[in-house]
């Protein structure tokens, strides 16, 4: 009985110890181990699109999944690697030629999964336009009832300056059922006014809604910060203006606009300097009648 | 001991046996303890245990796939519940059916069995319905599993719930062809060679669409006949492959579901049929 205790004991302790040094081991070689090329996470992927789809049986969907997270996982991961400042919709200095392949695997194996397509509209067009507008037309062709990818499509023309085709789309997107009134405002919005800031904000505003990926709702919400900021900036112009007309002159620092600027309701620092939508003070150019951002402190982006 | 549960097991189906009275009704009750007896076995060999790494695995998904899939937890949890249940299933019934009338051989427990009124065909459809019956549970808990990480995920009711169902059914139609493909590999050939002829039948059965497509594209008529021939002969799984719809909260018609079941009923009677057929010539001697 003593030999036996005595024997589950030593083997208890041996898988106890035994578990401690393999994770020391491991430690160990990963420090030997010579740095994985970078180059790697590029490789071009084994499996065309339509082979995957082949040979993924009855599981199509989860291989759809899973080509979608790695989707995100590379550009997360390049992104993670980039230094400086980057945007979701301007991504063409992450040198990302596996997403296409990764979304259009995801796409052709499962035809319906609409998220692909639309990163593909997000992301793409900064990248390679073409391929953006292939995809998402891909989408529309597997999925004509999915107002959204309309949306998306005219998002892209409108991106591209092509206000008559974006125009177009967002008609062809109102006729499907089920698709918000707007998209019939956006045809005739987007003909009369597309190049317009009102335009753009509508854009993204319907973007910021319609998303469910937290990336695109975070590039969105910067979008419509930067064009709240550039209507604030407009506002604060005509506030020199106005101080121009009245005193000759351009204001040396805010302080001088306080009184204009509490009337008209605009949210300051201490210090009496106007706060941007990010909640950073913007910079008064002295003498000039210009302001700026804080490029140091401010969440807006810049372009 | 797991040699004593069985003889027990034997012991307990015959004495079912001789209780049982000569005609159909007593034919039915020899397949039901057959049966019986067969789940008990499989639950006894922890082929449930299965469940614990679904459960697990479904657990682990919950609760770390949403920072992973940008916002399409709730598609990848029935994509992933779903093809689990399909993968675990087709494994059980691929090595669980090869070993049905194998192990009874093996262990010699067949002779007892068919020293008592029980026929050969009633054998193997007992054995057939009893990992049907393990199946069956399994699935079914699978599936609970998978509506109660889709509740943990919405934080509440979600309206794919009800959506997974049909396809859990045309899942568990597809295992019971597999089952009666393994039972009947399993009626004249190894377990080894059983469980790779079941496999290829499950990738082949998937592939059936282009097999139509190969037939119509080849030049000689012998080759056409041949791959229409294998068309229309092999099962068509792919009929069952509804997994991706349900995870985009689509059901199948109702005919279709109806017409599924019919030809699965008729596929796995002609299956079973020519296994009995094939086993009954078998000299256990």
């Amino acid at each position: 009985m003593n030999n036996e205790r005595l024997k589950s004991i030593t083997l208890g302790l041996v898988v106890v110890v035994g578990l401690g040094c393999v994770v020391l081991l491991v430690r160990w070689t990963d420090k030997l181990r010579p740095p994985v090329d970078t180059d790697v996470i590029d490789e071009s992927l084994y499996l065309s699109d339509k082979t995957s789809r082949r040979i993924s049986l009855a599981f199509n969907g989860l291989a759809a999944d899973w080509y979608w997270m790695r989707s995100l996982q590379y550009v997360g991961k390049k992104i993670d690697n980039y230094e400086g400042d980057i945007r979701l919709d301007d991504l063409s200095n992450l040198n990302l030629k596996l997403l296409v392949p990764l979304l259009d695997t995801a796409t052709t194996l499962d035809p319906e999964f609409i998220e692909p397509y639309e990163y593909a509209a997000v992301v793409l067009p900064a990248i390679d336009v073409q391929q953006a507008i292939r995809l998402t037309q891909k989408g529309i062709n597997a999925n004509p009832n999915a107002w959204r990818l309309y949306h998306h499509l005219g998002y892209i023309y409108w991106r591209e300056g092509q206000y008559q085709l974006a125009s177009e789309t967002y008609a062809r997107g109102a006729h499907v059922p089920g698709a918000p009134a707007w998209m019939e405002a956006m045809t005739a919005k987007l003909l009369s006014d597309g190049g317009s800031r009102s335009t753009a904000r509508e854009i993204y505003t319907r973007m910021y809604d319609q998303s469910t990926d937290d990336q695109v709702k975070e590039m969105t919400r910067k979008h419509l910060m930067r064009l709240d900021s550039l209507d604030q900036r407009d506002g604060l112009q005509k506030v020199f203006a106005g101080y121009k007309t009245r005193t000759g002159k351009c204001p040396e620092s805010w302080r001088e606009l306080g009184p204009v600027l509490r009337a008209a309701r605009i949210p300051m620092d201490q210090t009496g300097a106007p706060l941007d939508p990010s909640g950073a003070a913007y910079v008064l150019k002295a003498g000039a009648c210009e302001v700026e951002l804080d490029w140091r402190t401010t969440k807006v982006p810049l372009k | 001991m797991d040699e004593q549960l069985i003889t027990l097991d034997a012991a307990e189906a015959t004495t079912h046996y001789e209780k049982s009275k000569p005609g159909g009704y007593g034919s039915l009750r020899r397949m039901s303890a057959i049966a019986r007896n067969t789940f008990r076995e499989a639950v006894r060999d922890r082929v449930l245990y299965n469940l614990v790494l679904f459960v697990l695995l479904l657990t682990a998904a919950s609760i770390f796939i949403g920072e992973l899939s940008g916002g399409q937890e709730r598609k990848v949890i029935v994509d992933l519940g779903l093809s689990t249940m399909l993968l675990f299933g087709m494994f059980i019934a691929i090595f669980v059916g090869v070993g049905l009338v194998y192990k009874e051989i093996e262990r010699r427990t067949v002779y007892a069995v068919f020293s008592k009124p029980v026929g050969r065909g009633e054998f193997l459809v007992g054995k057939y319905l009893g990992l049907c019956l393990t199946l069956l549970v399994n699935v079914l808990v699978m599936g609970v599993g998978v509506s109660l990480a889709l509740l943990y995920v919405s934080r509440g009711w979600d309206p794919l719930i009800p959506t997974i169902w049909p396809a859990v059914l045309l899942i568990y139609m597809e295992l019971m062809l597999l089952t009666a493909i393994a039972l009947l590999f399993s009626s004249f050939s190894s377990p080894a060679l059983s469980a790779l002829l079941t496999f290829l039948t499950f990738v082949i059965g998937h592939f059936s669409a282009d097999l139509k497509t190969l037939a119509v594209s080849m030049g000689s008529t012998g080759a056409r006949w041949f791959f229409t021939g294998l068309y229309y002969v092999l099962p068509n799984l792919s009929n069952y492959s509804f997994i991706t719809p349900a995870a985009h909260g689509r059901t199948p018609a109702t005919g279709f579901v109806l017409a599924t079941a019919f030809y699965a009923l008729v596929y796995i009677t002609v299956i079973l049929a020519a296994a009995t057929l094939i086993f009954s010539r078998r000299n256990f001697k």
